[in-house]
């Protein structure tokens, strides 16, 4: 967690930096979810998604779900969709899921 | 149970519009605030919030600018409040409660089961005399002394069980068949034999040829091979007893026993029609639903039955409290099938088959009764418009029943006895 501090105030050299955090977390066998803060987006079919690791909701409608992850947005597009519970760790989405992307 | 817990707890539904929702939930999750059921209703979105997140709502709406408002109060909390304020209808359910508790702990219904010669009034006078009764106390039944004394008080009683099932006095008897049958035999038997004393014979039932005999009481007038018609003597009750010169001293009476088997012949005929009616399905039916309430039917179903013939299939419940409590309400609905009678000709294998399933079951019912068939022939002919199947069988069955020995009948014994007493005398 400091190193990721240090490296979020340099620019120059981020890639590098990031690089040798995969390579150390992948060589020690840690979960990678954790260690670099990526999403997890568990998908039942495609009416229910689990989504954990994200800091926060950024656009909330029927048709698309726009989340912030730790290091990319995840929207979720489809029909009639709904949250069905909201917290700090995790969530739950339902509805009729049509697209999944991140960006 | 999840959805008990937070019942328990106390929820609130709010809606939550103004600059920036997503803030607001966002906001509410980094406070560990539980939200659900989170839905966008276009302007606005509505969510569910526990009570200890509501109140800490406070900060988050004036950071975020949004608004609040509470659209539904659900859980205990709400609800207790609101219960006791309605004073009467808690007392109603409680009074209800209390009433549905105490009415239990009577016997609202006897059941006796397995009783053929012992008639339902005369069991249920039996239960009165024995304080057993509708409408009294559950725990004043004594089982076990209920069931010793229906075994004491009802000789042809064998078995008795006797429990107690929701409001309801169940009662399962079990008869004993074989052993009454013989015990009124006896009786009258004994009877008999103290009273007039005059045994009874056994004479046969039907003409044919005796095939077997066994003789327990009394004493044979025919033997193995023997012609007999119908009413002629096989066993005599009145036993002879004898003087030392082979005279006649005077009669013991007894009831003739004996088992005796005899063959004869017997006819039977069946007839068919060369045309029946046939009953054939249109495919048109009508469904209605009907309530009886004490006796009165009402239906309820779209237009008349206007089918010249149709069947009624009904399917009947009686409505019930808990698991044994009838109410005289019956509920169900009926299906009105259409149909169209054509005369049908019966070809040769319907025939065949219709009448090989009559001689079946007739044989059957022979053979239930013990019957022996020994020779059997079947034939089928068509006589006189008419089907006719002609079963000529030669049979084995069981014969003898048991008449009084008639008085005439006595009169010459008694007067031979006195005659020869009066021989006897003189020499």
């Amino acid at each position: 967690m400091m190193r990721s501090r240090k490296t979020a105030g340099r620019q120059t050299g981020r890639q590098r930096l990031e690089r040798q955090k995969e390579i150390i977390v992948e060589s020690l066998k840690l979960p990678k979810d954790s260690m670099l803060g990526a999403s997890i987006v568990t998908v039942t079919g495609n009416e229910e998604a689990f989504v954990e690791n994200y800091r926060g909701i950024l656009e909330y409608s029927p048709e698309c779900i726009v989340l912030q992850g730790k290091t990319c947005q995840i929207s979720i597009s489809g029909k009639r969709m709904t949250i069905d519970y909201y917290t700090n760790e995790d969530m739950k989405i339902s509805g009729c899921i049509e697209c999944i992307r991140y960006h | 149970m999840l959805q008990f817990i937070q019942f328990l707890r106390g929820y609130v539904c709010i809606r939550v519009w103004g600059y920036s929702p997503e803030r607001f939930m966002n906001l509410c999750s980094n406070h560990d605030i539980f939200l659900w059921d989170i839905h966008n209703c276009g302007e606005y979105y509505t969510m569910c919030i526990t009570v200890s997140g509501f109140r800490r709502l406070k900060g988050i709406v004036k950071k975020t600018g949004t608004k609040v408002a509470i659209q539904k109060r659900c859980g205990l909390p709400f609800f207790v409040p609101k219960m006791k304020r309605r004073k009467i209808f808690l007392l109603g359910l409680t009074g209800s409660l209390v009433f549905w508790m105490w009415m239990s702990t009577f016997i609202w219904a006897v059941e006796i089961e397995g009783n053929y010669s012992i008639s339902d009034d005369v069991f249920m006078d039996f239960l009165k005399q024995n304080d057993v009764f509708v409408g009294m106390k559950r725990d004043a039944v004594n089982i076990e002394e209920l069931e010793k004394k229906i075994r004491q008080d009802f000789g042809i009683v064998t078995w008795t069980s006797a429990k107690i099932d929701g409001t309801r006095l169940e009662i399962q008897i079990k008869e004993n068949e074989v052993d009454t049958g013989a015990e009124e035999e006896g009786a009258a038997g004994g009877q008999e034999k103290t009273g007039n004393e005059s045994g009874s014979d056994l004479i046969a039932e039907e003409d044919g040829q005796i095939v077997s005999m066994v003789t327990r009481a009394g004493v044979p007038q025919v033997a193995v091979g023997a012609e007999v018609k119908k009413g002629d003597v096989l066993v005599a009750g009145a036993v002879p007893v004898y003087n030392e010169d082979a005279t006649i001293k005077g009669y013991q009476y007894y009831d003739a026993d004996a088992d005796i088997f005899i063959s004869h012949p017997l006819l039977q005929t069946e007839e068919l029609p060369l045309v029946y009616e046939k009953k054939e399905y249109t495919g048109e039916e009508k469904k209605e639903f009907f309530i009886t309430v004490m006796g009165k039917e009402i239906f309820f179903r779209i237009g008349k039955v206007k089918y010249e013939n149709y069947d009624i299939v009904t399917d009947k419940n009686q409505v019930k409290l808990l698991d044994n409590f009838y109410l005289p309400v019956y509920y169900g609905s009926s299906v009105n099938r259409e149909y169209v009678l054509t005369d049908n000709i019966y070809t040769k294998d319907e025939v065949k088959k219709i009448f090989s399933e009559k001689l079946i079951k007739f044989i059957t019912g022979l053979e239930e009764k013990g019957v022996q068939i020994i020779q059997k022939n079947v034939t089928i002919d068509k006589k006189n418009k008419k089907w006719q199947m002609r079963i000529d069988l030669q049979i084995v069955e069981q014969t003898g029943t048991s008449i009084p020995i008639v008085p005439q009948a006595e009169e010459p014994v008694p007067e031979e006895g006195t005659a020869e007493e009066e021989i006897q005398a003189a020499d």
